[in-house]
Order: C-alpha cells, then structure tokens, then sequence
C-alpha cells in the first residue's frame, strides 16, 4: 500500500465523506444507526425475548406474504380478524338464561357475533375458542356459521366431560371449565368437516358418491382437498368442491355458540380468529412469528456485533503489526510465524465444531471470532505501512530526542496508521456481520436473539422444498444483511480512495 | 547459498506450522477430548436400552448383570479406543496424519460404503475441484480483465460505476448469492435446478465426449474474441466466424443435445458456480485496477509509453507484469481454498463435495474425516506458499540480491 502524505484521522473522515460513495455510505449507515436506536423504542426488548415463545404468537396467520404484496396479485387479500371474548369491544354478544323446570335447573348461553368479510380470497384458517363452566354434568356445546346468503351450517356439537383429558380445571363447588379448541379448519377428519358435507349434499351442490369419489375417505391420498374455510365460504354452486374455482361470497358472517346446560352455574365465553392471507410489512413465518419484529432487530445486534468484531480485530492487528514492523528481529519471526498458523488452520470449521459442542451465546461467538482474528491481513498491511513509516525523519526527530521505543510506537507510529485502520476496519464489519450469519444460517446461533442470518436458516429448515416459496422469508433478511454489509463496503473504498492518493487523481 | 538458506529457513517454519496446525485440528477436532466422552456416553445408552430389552439378562441377579453389562461396555470402549486418554491420543492421531494415514471414519461413507478417510475424501474431491475451480479461475479472468478496462478508463464513469460495483459485491459471501439466485432463477423462473449434483434418479450417463461441448464452446468464444479484437482488421471476419460457432455449440448443447447424466451435472453446476464467481469477481477487478494505476506511474511506463509503444503493449508488456505477483499469489491462494469446497455455499445448493462433507462429519462428530480433511487442506497450502516462495526467490531481484 502506498504511503500518502500525513493525513489526520479526521480529516480523513471528513474527506471521505464528502465522496459520492462516501456520501451514500453515511447516508445508509446513518439510516441504520437511527433504525438501531429507534427500535428498542419501536418494539420493546421484551417482545423480541418471547421470539422462541411458540404461544406468543398464535393470532398471527401461519406463513404469509406482507400485506402490499396484494399489489402484484391484484386480488384482495383478507387480513386476520379477531374477534375478541364477550366483555371486551367488539367482543362476542353474551345471552345467558338460566330456568328451572320439574325441579331441575336448566340454562341456555349464546354467544353471537358477525363479521364483515370483503377480500376475494379464502381465509388461511379459522379458529374458534371457547371455555365452558359447567355443575356435576356436562352440557351440549354447538356452533353455527351463519353466512350472507342466509344458510346456516352447524360447525361441531360436544359434550365436554366426555372428553376429560381436555378438562383444564376444576373449581370448588362443582364447577367445571372446560376449554374447546377448534383451530385449522382444513383437516378434513375433522367433525366440522363432516357437518359441511351433509350441509353441502342437503343443498343439492354435490352427492355423498361424488364426495366420496373426489375426497376419498380420511386414510386415502387426499386429490387437492378443499379446505373447510372455503366450503364455508364459497358462494353456494357445484364449482366451489375445487378451491380454484371456488368463488367468494363477500358479506357479513356471523358465528353463533350455544351452551345447553343442565345446572344453575353453567356459562361460557367464546374467541374466533379468522386468518388472513397477508400480514403486516414483511409477513410472518413458519411459527406465526412476525417477521417485521425479526427483521428489526436484526440491524442493532448486526451493527453491534460487526462493529465490536471488527473494531477489536482490526485494532489487535494492527498493534501487532505494528510492533512486528517496528521492533523487527524475533518478535517480527514470532508475530509472522503466527499469522502463518493462522494462514492455515480451518477457522471455519473451527467455529462450527465449537458451535455444534457448546451453543455458545452471541457474545462468546464474538470473543471466540477475536481470538481467531488477532493476526491476519491487518496484521501484514500494517507491517509493511510501518516498515515505509519507519524510516522518515520524524522518526528520527523523535530519537534523536530521546524518545523511547515504545513512545515512538504509541505516539509517532500508531497515529499514522490510524486512518488505514479505520478504513480496515469498515471493510472488516461485512466479514464479521457474514461469519454470524453463516453460523446462525446452520443453526448454530444464539438461540434467545433474532438475526438476520438465523431468519434465513429458520427458513432454510423449514425445507428446501419450500424454503424459496416463501419468498419474504428469504428475501428480506438477506436485503438487509446485504444492505448493512454494502454500507461499510462503501465506507471503506471511500476511505480507500482519500488514502491512496493514486486512485484519487490521475 | 542465499537463496537456498532463505528457503530452507522458510521450508523449517513451514513444516513446524504445519505440524502445530494439524496438532490443533486434532485437539479441536475432538473437542479437546470432549467428544470421546459423547461417544462413551452414547455407547453407554444404547448398551444400557439394549440389556434393558433382553429378558435373559433381566432375570440374573443384580451383581452379574452389572459385572456383564461392564464387560461388554469396557470391550466396546477398548475396541473402540475410547479408553485411552486422550492427550496420548492426540499425538498418534496427529502422527498418523502427517503419514497420510488418514484411517477410517467413525460414521460416514462414501457411496460405495468404503468407509476409509482417503475413499470419502477422494470421492467428493473431483466434485468440488471442478466446480470451484472452474469458477474462481472464470472469476479470476474476468475480474482481472475488467480491471484492465477499468485502470485504462481510470476515473470515467464506467470506471466508477464498475468499481462501486466490485466493492460492493466482493464483501457478500457465496452463499448469500447462492439463495437469491436460487430464489431467483430456480423458483421464480425455473430455469436452473436448485441444488443437488445431479436429477434424482439420475439420467443415464451418454459417452463422456459429451461431456465437453460448453468446455469447447467457451474456447471457442474466447478464441474467436482474441481474433476478433487482437489481430488486424482482415482477421475480423474469422474472429466472428469463431465466435459464431461458439455460440452456435453453446446452443446446440443448450436445446438440441439430449439431458444425459454429463449435461444434468453440468446443469446443476451453474448456478453455484455463478454465485461464487459473481462474489469473487469484484475483488480481482478492484485489485487489478488498483495495481495497474500503481504501476502505470513508475518511471519505466512511462518510458515505454514515450519510446511510442501502443497503449495495449504497455499495458500487457509493461504494467501487467509488472502487477502480476500479488495476482499470481492470491491467484494460487484462492485455488488452494478451493479445495477445501464452501462449506456454506454447498450446504445452500445441497452440493455433495469436500464442503458439505466437512459440515456432515463435524455434525457427526466424525473426528478422523475432520482431521483427513483439514490435513490435506493444510498441505496443499502449505506446498502452495513454499512453492510461491520458490518462484519469488528466483524472480524477486530483492531476494537474488541476497546471493551477493
């Protein structure tokens, strides 16, 4: 590398700046420095620690597309709605009537809400929730769809002590809650599927022979089985058994439970979610997770980890180099002979294997990357910037006055190779930011933190098969590693370009 | 006697690194003895499930069953090995590399079920030679000669906007590429396999002659452009005739030839290799051009230059000279690494070569194919930098000068 006149780090900066490349890199690194502090304010810590949380995030639709990417298929795509339990707005109207006959208690809950459905594509899913409180016997729990053309099909009918596993509590007084859970509605095994398909054949729209024939029985390969959402759903013709062909009914749909009870305490409360096809900026993943809080996320810990990596690697190597080049002779032998080791033992495998035995957590992967950086290229550019610097009569100056070896190092030499290093130390971000992706990307990452690189390998077990279907789930994470690592790319040739006068001016 | 001491010197440091790097691997490889406790424990388990299952030995008293239960475990963990510690362990391991005698693996095998390090390795070792040769040494090409282009139009746009450019792709790795290329072209336009070696089932293999025709092809275009732009003008037409024919192959091959198992592989080899090309290139271009501007400033260009050589000579003649070394060195250093494979990049494209072997053997914890790997890895580049060491001591005229 050659040497250019003294330049101060400051100035350096300064001057790179103010170059078009400069420009662009501080422009896209200042964006990514706001979008670090903006957003532990954005999304609070706590959210992204119940990232591993599966619970936490079961009202989200299961792997979708953003919301805007309706724009490319031109078709209105539904987004989730909730509808909350009674008591809350919005919530589910609650009618509870309790009457004695003969001496026997008897009481009746509804639980009724509708709601507005306008998209022209099915729902992902629908999930109905519903908790029952019930005395020595067990009530009759049913649910109906009501849709706009009027048709009403009943969804399931049970009784809940028969099936005790599923019995939650039990509360004093003989009072028992029972939670019932019917979520995906597209396992065809189910009881609600069952109810659509005598509804379906009472309607004259298909016989229990051609249903048979299209849909074979449940231990049979199913040819493309409609879901039950869109049986449910679909305008009432003969081309709604092919999900392709099935038409939308828009309009208002309301679902209806009602408790049959045989005591004086019994009540209930109910919860539905009907699933979008889209959801949020960047969608969501295998696991319901939104991907946007992900995504977030991952430039603070990106940004922080690639610049604590590189700023301590760089900074070692250059010391070291530095003294290599300055005291010469065996320390010179010692630091080359080092690099040489290093030259040659597999880092990367290295780094996996102790992954694979440790799982360590970010922090020790960062100190385990510095330990195998502490010699390297820096270590040799800046060995031979020093050998250049050494023979200039400042240096001399300095002897000649009596400086000591050390001061000389600390004060005359290192200053001068500062501004290299910083331009070092921009490219050497990328390579640390691509080390902890390439972990995470085999599943060797921090398993409590987001990354990018773990995104991609979340999507990339899922299955390659489905991996690159699910084009949001790869396509953003590798955006915005891509975007981070080109900023610093930026920045160093800028700073390349100040320093090395020649690529400058002809 | 200069020279030879030097390299002599060099030879000893080289040797002394190789072994103190193989003797890590070897500690590393095996957890520094942490995964011989995993074994023994996972020989434990299944010894202990497979009594459990056997009645027989359920009905013997308490004493006996655990007097045979340690008899069978402790001749296991002796065959095996597993009882001696490992620090002696370490260095017959370590002995045994430096022979090359790799031995035999604890978990994997090659496809014909051989089971010895030298087999798998040799196996997977064409696969990834030829893809990440062929890649780098395209990369390389190309980067260097766009280079040139870009040294020769210094400051113009193009020179810019190509320099942006190979700044900014050469700092994303392989498979990053790897991922958006197949997204992009296996997914949205479906028109390069997205991993694998070849189709499964594979197509039947047709005579290896047809194998060659791209190889052919891109001789052919390289030849044809050669013609076309060095020689004099009467010449051109030839050179289009060459460049004609050369894609005219390239398509025959493309559309009309039958798939056979050659083109299916070659098929799948396109887009990893693209992506390590695409993630390589930029480095060799802005390495070039930085060099070549150096260059171009010395005293003696700029004597060629008035001496009234044409610019082309004094750039291949002079300059490209001149700035070869450090492209010859990372040149050899590259194709060293390439033989190791990408570990990563061959995960991304289910690649089965030296890469993915080395990510499945340390998933295994299959310490003999880590450490078989990483010694001939280690080797290789050992015997790489001595013999650049080799040509510079006969180049350099500053090391020469130490015969004096």
């Amino acid at each position: 590398m050659a040497i250019s006149a003294p330049i101060g780090l400051k100035a350096a900066f300064l001057e790179a700046a103010r170059t078009k490349s400069g420009l662009a890199a501080t422009a896209m690194l200042g964006f990514l420095i706001l979008l670090a502090v903006l957003v532990p304010l954005l999304v609070p810590f706590d959210v992204v620690r119940q990232w591993s949380n599966p619970g936490q995030w079961s009202d989200n639709p299961k792997l979708v597309p953003p919301e805007w990417s309706e724009v490319f298929t031109g078709k209105r795509q539904p987004r989730t709605v909730i509808i909350p339990p009674a008591g809350q707005s919005g919530g589910f109207d609650h009618v509870r009537v309790s009457f004695e006959v003969q001496g026997q208690n008897y009481t009746i809950v509804v639980l009724k809400q509708s709601f507005d459905f306008q998209a022209d594509a099915f729902p992902s899913e629908i999930s109905l929730y519903m908790t029952t409180m019930f005395g020595s016997k067990s009530p009759l729990v049913r649910s109906w769809l009501t849709r706009p053309d009027g048709q009403e099909v009943q969804l399931f009918e049970d009784t809940p002590s028969l099936r005790a596993s599923n019995v939650s509590q039990f509360r004093p007084a003989d009072v028992i809650t029972y939670s019932l859970t019917y979520p995906s509605f597209k396992d065809p095994s189910y009881q609600v599927y069952a109810n659509v398909k005598q509804w379906l054949i009472s309607n004259n729209v298909t016989t229990s022979g051609e249903w048979g024939e299209l849909f074979p029985s449940p231990t049979g390969f199913y040819s493309n089985p409609p879901k039950a959402q869109v049986l449910l759903m679909a305008q009432l013709n003969h081309s709604m058994l092919d999900p392709r062909t099935a038409q939308v009914l828009k309009g208002k749909y309301s679902i209806k439970f009602e408790v049959d009870g045989f005591s004086s305490v019994d009540d209930a409360n109910a919860r539905a979610v009907v699933f979008g096809t889209v959801y949020g900026l960047i969608g969501t993943d295998d696991q319901r997770r939104d991907l946007l809080i992900a995504l977030l996320w991952g430039a603070p810990v990106a940004l922080a980890f690639g610049l604590a990596g590189a700023l301590a690697t760089v900074l070692i190597q250059t010391i070291l180099g530095a003294i290599s080049g300055w005291y010469g002779g065996a320390v010179d032998e010692l630091v080359q002979r080092t690099a040489d080791f290093y030259l040659i033992i597999p880092t990367l495998p290295i780094l996996i294997l102790i992954g694979i035995l440790y799982r360590p957590s970010l922090i020790l992967i960062l100190f385990i990357l510095v330990v195998f950086g502490v010699v390297g290229a820096t270590t040799k550019v800046t060995r031979s910037i020093v050998l250049q610097v050494k023979e200039e009569q400042f240096i001399e100056a300095a002897r000649s006055y009596g400086a000591s070896r050390g001061r000389i190092l600390f004060r005359y030499i290192l200053p001068r190779v500062m501004p290299y290093t910083f331009a070092l130390i921009a490219l050497t971000v990328p390579a640390f930011i691509f080390l902890e992706a390439s972990l995470s990307f085999l599943g060797l990452g921090d398993p409590n933190l987001p990354t990018w690189g773990q995104l991609l390998g979340n999507a990339y077990g899922a299955g390659p098969a489905i991996f690159y279907t699910f084009w949001w789930w790869v396509f953003f994470p590798a955006a915005g590693i891509i975007f981070t690592t080109v900023a610093f790319a930026l920045l160093g040739y800028a700073f390349d370009k100040v320093l090395n006068p020649r690529l400058r001016e002809q | 006697m200069g020279v030879v001491w030097h390299l002599a010197k060099r030879a000893i440091f080289l040797v002394i690194t190789f072994i103190l790097a193989i003797y890590a691997t070897v500690v590393i490889a095996n957890g520094g003895g942490r995964v011989d406790q995993i074994l023994k424990d996972q020989i434990y388990t299944d010894l202990k499930q497979q009594y459990a299952r056997n009645p027989a030995f359920q009905r013997l008293p308490p004493q006996e069953q655990a007097r045979q239960f340690n008899i069978s475990y402790n001749s296991i963990i002796e065959a095996q090995g597993l009882n001696e510690p490992f620090f002696q362990k370490s260095f017959r391991y370590t002995f045994n590399a430096l022979q090359l005698n790799l031995g035999r693996a604890t978990q994997l095998h090659s496809s014909d079920l051989s089971m010895r390090v030298s087999d798998i390795i040799f196996e997977r070792l064409p696969r990834s030679l030829v893809l990440f040769t062929v890649a780098n040494v395209v990369a390389a090409v190309f980067g260097i000669w766009l280079g040139l282009w870009m040294a020769r139009k210094a400051l113009s746009a193009f020179d810019r906007g190509m320099t942006v450019l190979s700044v900014t792709t050469f700092v994303v790795p392989p498979w990053v590429y790897g991922i958006l290329f197949i997204l992009i072209f296996a997914y949205v336009f479906k028109v390069f396999p997205a991993g694998g070696l070849t189709s499964v089932p594979p197509l039947p293999p047709s005579p290896l002659i047809l194998a060659f025709p791209p190889l052919i092809a891109a001789g052919l275009l390289g030849a044809g452009y050669v013609v076309y732009a060095r020689l004099r003008s009467k010449y051109r037409l030839v050179g289009f005739g060459i460049l004609g024919a050369g894609a005219a192959l390239l398509l025959v091959w493309g559309l009309v030839l039958p798939a056979d198992y050659f083109k299916d592989m070659e098929w799948h080899m396109i887009l990893p290799a693209a992506a390590v090309a695409f993630s390589v290139f930029g480095s060799w271009s802005y390495t070039t051009r930085n060099l070549v501007l150096q260059v171009m400033d010395e005293d003696f260009v700029f004597a060629a230059r008035a001496k009234g050589l044409k610019e082309r000579d004094v750039l291949s003649r002079y300059v490209l000279r001149a700035a070869s070394p450090p492209i010859v060195t990372s040149l050899a250093l590259t194709l060293a690494a390439a033989w190791t494979g990408a570990i990563i990049t061959e995960t991304v494209f289910q690649y089965p070569g030296l890469g993915l072997l080395f990510y499945e053997a340390i998933s295994l914890f299959d310490a003999p194919v880590v450490i078989g790997l990483t010694t001939v890895y280690a080797l290789l580049l050992v015997v790489t930098v001595f013999l650049l060491d080799v040509t510079y001591s006969l180049l350099d005229p500053r090391i020469k000068a130490l015969r004096r």
